[in-house]
């Protein structure tokens, strides 16, 4: 048998038996239409600062970054400092971490680098946000009121329903073909509307996670901008080495 | 290169000298751009050296509320990691400072780090002669002076002592406007901060006075 | 003002001054200018001193993030550990501190990426052979080292990963018989992954190993300028020389392979520039997502992996259950049957009874094939209680042996060719096997655990083993072709 035909056999062992192991059970999650752009950003600043910064710290952000998106200092001051005295303060949360515990059972985390931390195979960590900002439901077994759909048996109350109004998950029972009765999620649907529609709801929900991948890398596209020109000099340089190398290797016999 | 290889490989140019003219420019060229590669990327690692963003933002300017100072006495605040210091100085301690002229190094402050709107044996902005503003850090070799605002022989600074500050590192003397006196190791007078006032109790220390 | 020939003298008595005091010309040339090395070098060639360079980034990087890191695992103000906030302040307040910290998580990858690649020419073209074992087994410690800078280095971020990574890794040092729950926390300094451990781990990244690794990479290029380098035909150029001495098919390591390496640095730059400025993350497996969240003592994420480059070792520990001893006793059986076959000295049988009696007391006690039966029952539970050589221990030396077997190539391989070019189907599909077998490994290392998972992992890992434990009597059954007298060039 030739090297190839081994090769061959084994590689298509090495595919029939991938399926079977990459099905699991992944979460099915929304792509989270994230735009970097300032008035976005901006939107999204408003609505960390005032739905979340209450109970989640953002330690890794000081207010006075918030001048790469584009706002002054003043319009800092005046419409998003709520937690720090000085503008170069960090953004921490009002709340004590003791109440924080005995409330919620735990500390909410800091938020930093939740963009970041919440990427998995399934999606990006925005696709997670967007997604679960979205999925709560009213559940009055949960000692908050509500649960999500995303994550289930979640500490959070809907921070946003006043946005969004309250939701009612669709559950059916079905069998799951081995004897087990099991609760299949259906849908959810609005039972109470809130200040905004439905379309509005999702652009805002946007907007606050497209603030929050900002958040997790507040360089990023000044990043990949630079990239682009060391990219460029690292080109015209391997161009260069290769005719270099050329031209002492021509005379090698 | 060995003149043996040269034998062996029947005279070949072979040497990293070699007159060849292109090969020359060609690494001509990849050294210069190497080396401008190499340039850039020590602007990272020699940036990484400076103040970080948050040390910047430290030295954001700090607003004072004045309306708790007496006259004769001083606050210290903290701006970019500096103590500044606001003495509220009495109508006899300004009185005094008008008397020292030739014991002083530069009575005129001409030598000294000050604001231009800054003026007159007080040091001050004109019309708020009363406070005196400085960053209180020697200008020897950088420690913080001491306060020495008793006069007189009870001083413990000498017979005709107006009041003032005391190097604790290597004993310069300054008076009550931070003017340092003659045959001291510290050079010069100490540094007056930008500062402007917001109203006639706020202070806002490390911005310029507008229009002065 | 001088004039250049001027210039060129007193270049040249300063360079006298200094050959008087230290042997500036002579080291340049026996290294650079006079180092002949063969002039067929391919591409696998250029992974050497890509090494290096990296190496170099890798050193530079972490002189600068020493600076502004600090190894502290208590909560500052905002409830987040010191160290984990200081990674954030070096990527968000130092100036250029993003791209100092994001060169050293990709050159840790790149590293591996690279050594495993010029390891992988050592066995392409049998590198390790005849006379070059000092250079492999210089070569091998570096990669050791290499394992520990990296294993210490991922704590110091202080995320999820970081702090369960090191829980799970030092936890394996438990499974040592007697000694081991006492000397996993005697390696942490404390019951769990702390403050302590984090502070000796920090030591150890950054000063202990890199001087450690600094001597090996010496020891490494010595022994390799000492014996010259191998080339991808295999033939020791050296026997060949012209009236100089100066072998026939070799060429200056300068300018000539300067110039290619030059190229080939230039090349990496760019695979490297692409991820740090475009996937710093590279998808979740140059910096895992789980390492974005602090250290919480109290919550192991749901699914934790070590880095790409530890998976294929960590498969093979998860492979290594009790049903698999069995199967590792037969392979050990066939080695040991096989030497005894071939070899009468009477020391050596001995020794292979040995480690037969040895192997099948220490995988299954005094049962048959570990089916316990009832005369032996306590006995055989006392003994294995009191050895503790169960499956997790077997696991672990499973994971420390497959990488030290590599150490091993130059006495196993006894083919008559060294290179790939002159070997016959039979070791080029065996090279292949094992190489796909690694990869696979590696791929089964970073899924969670599933049944299929641990029979292809096991399958694997059985075929890893017999690469190098049947590599004397294969590497003796290959069909060899003709190796040339001269280098085959152009």
């Amino acid at each position: 048998m030739s090297m190839k035909k081994i090769l061959a056999a084994f590689g298509l062992g090495l595919i029939l038996a991938m399926p079977v192991q990459a099905s699991g059970p992944a979460a099915v999650l929304d792509r989270a239409p994230v735009s970097l752009d300032a008035a976005s950003l901006q939107a999204g600043a408003k609505l960390f600062v005032n739905y979340c910064l209450g109970c989640h710290g953002a330690s890794a952000l000081r207010y006075n970054h918030l001048t790469q998106i584009g706002l002054t200092e003043q319009q800092i001051k005046d419409n998003l400092m709520f937690t720090a005295d000085k503008v170069g303060g960090q953004m921490l949360t009002a709340m004590r971490m003791e109440d924080a515990k005995r409330w919620f059972g735990a500390a909410p985390p800091d938020l930093s680098l939740i963009a970041r931390a919440k990427a998995s195979a399934s999606g990006s960590g925005a696709d997670w946000l967007y997604t679960y900002l979205r999925q709560f439901y009213r559940d009055d077994s949960r000692p908050t009121g509500w649960n999500n759909v995303l994550f289930p048996g979640v500490g959070m109350p809907h921070a946003l329903w006043e946005l969004q109004g309250e939701q009612q998950a669709r559950f059916v029972t079905r069998d799951d073909g081995q004897g087990n009765q099991v609760q299949h999620f259906e849908g959810l649907e609005i039972v109470r509307p809130g200040k905004l529609t439905k379309e509005e709801y999702d652009a805002e929900v946007a907007n606050l996670v497209s603030f929050m991948v900002w958040m997790a890398e507040p360089g990023q596209e000044s990043r990949r901008a630079i990239g682009w020109v060391v990219l460029a000099v690292l080109g015209v340089l391997a161009l260069l080495s290769w005719l270099l190398k050329r031209a002492y290797w021509k005379d090698v016999h | 290169m060995s003149d043996h290889k040269q034998e062996a490989l029947a005279g070949e140019s072979f040497c990293a000298c070699s007159a060849d003219p292109s090969r020359r420019a060609l690494l001509a060229a990849t050294a210069g751009l190497g080396a401008a590669a190499g340039i850039g990327a020590a602007v990272p690692f020699v940036a990484s050296f400076t103040p970080s963003d948050r040390a910047r933002a430290a030295g954001a300017p700090v607003e004072v509320d004045l309306s708790g100072l007496r006259p004769g006495e001083k606050l210290v605040v903290e701006w970019q990691g500096k103590p500044v210091w606001i003495l509220r100085r009495t109508p006899e301690m300004l009185a005094g400072l008008k008397t020292l002229d030739d014991k002083l190094v530069d009575p005129g402050s001409s030598a000294a780090e000050q604001p231009a709107y800054v003026s007159g044996e007080a040091r001050s902005i004109a019309g708020k002669e009363e406070f005196f503003v400085c960053v209180g850090i020697c200008t020897h070799l950088g420690c913080s002076p001491s306060d020495k605002f008793a006069t007189g022989a009870d001083s413990g600074m000498g017979e005709g002592w107006k009041g003032g500050f005391l190097c604790p590192c290597h004993g310069s003397m300054f008076d009550l406007a931070g003017r340092v006196f003659k045959s001291m190791p510290a050079p010069t007078n100490l540094v007056i901060p930008p500062h402007t006032y917001l109203s006639d109790t706020r202070l806002l220390i490390g911005q310029d006075s507008k229009g002065a | 003002m001088l004039t250049a020939k001027e210039l060129e003298d007193k270049g040249r008595q300063a360079l006298a001054w200094v050959d008087e005091r230290f042997p500036l010309s002579v080291l340049y040339k026996t290294h650079v200018s006079e180092y002949y090395a063969p002039k067929n070098f391919n591409f696998w060639y250029l992974f050497g001193s890509m090494a290096l360079l990296v190496l170099v980034i890798q050193i530079v990087t972490g002189i600068f993030l020493v600076m502004h890191y600090k190894p502290d695992a208590s909560l500052n103000a905002a409830g987040v550990p010191v160290a984990f906030a200081s990674v954030e302040y070096i990527m968000r307040e130092v100036p250029g501190g993003r791209f100092i910290r994001y060169m050293h998580s990709t050159g840790a990858s790149m590293f591996f990426i690279v050594v495993y690649l010029h390891m992988f020419r050592g066995l392409l073209y049998g590198s390790y052979r005849k006379p070059r074992e000092l250079v492999w087994l210089f070569g091998m410690a570096i990669f050791l080292c290499l394992m520990g800078e990296a294993f210490f280095g991922y704590l110091l971020p202080w995320g999820q990963m970081s702090g369960w990574g090191a829980q799970v890794i030092v936890n394996l040092f438990a499974a040592i018989p007697v000694i081991g729950p006492d000397l996993s926390v005697f390696i942490r300094g404390d019951f769990v992954v702390s403050d302590a451990t984090l502070n000796r781990f920090f030591a150890f990244h950054v000063i202990a190993i890199p001087l450690v690794l600094l001597g090996l990479v010496t020891a490494h290029l010595i022994a390799l300028h000492e014996v010259g380098s191998n080339n991808p035909d295999g033939v020791e150029i050296k026997e060949r020389k012209d009236e100089q001495g100066i072998p026939l098919d070799g060429i200056p390591f300068h300018p000539y392979h300067v110039v290619k390496d030059v190229l080939g640095a230039v090349v990496l730059l760019i695979v490297f520039s692409i991820i740090v400025f475009f996937m710093p993350e590279g998808g979740g497996y140059f910096l895992e997502y789980n390492n974005f969240m602090p250290y919480d003592q109290l919550k192991t994420p749901p699914h934790i992996a070590p880095v790409w480059y530890f998976t294929p070792y960590y498969s093979m520990l998860r492979a290594t259950t009790s049903s698999f001893l069995p199967f590792l006793w037969l392979l050990v059986a066939l080695i040991v049957g096989l030497t005894w076959r071939g070899c009468s000295c009477v020391w050596i049988r001995r020794a292979c009874l040995l480690v037969v009696a040895g192997a099948y007391w220490g995988f299954f006690g005094l049962t048959l094939f570990g089916f316990t039966k009832p005369p032996f029952d306590l006995a055989i539970a006392g003994i294995h209680l009191g050895l503790g050589l169960d499956a997790k221990f077997w696991g672990v030396v499973m994971m420390g042996g497959s990488v030290m077997l590599f150490a091993l190539l130059p006495w196993l391989d006894r083919s008559p060719v060294r290179s790939i070019r002159y070997k016959g189907v039979l070791y080029k599909a065996i090279l292949a096997v094992f190489v796909i077998c690694f990869l696979i490994l590696g791929y089964y290392g970073t899924q969670p655990p599933s049944p299929v998972g641990n029979v292809v992992s096991q399958i694997c890992t059985i075929l890893y083993l017999a690469y190098f434990g049947l590599m004397p009597w294969y590497s003796k059954l290959d069909k060899c072709k003709p190796v040339p007298e001269r280098l085959t060039w152009k």
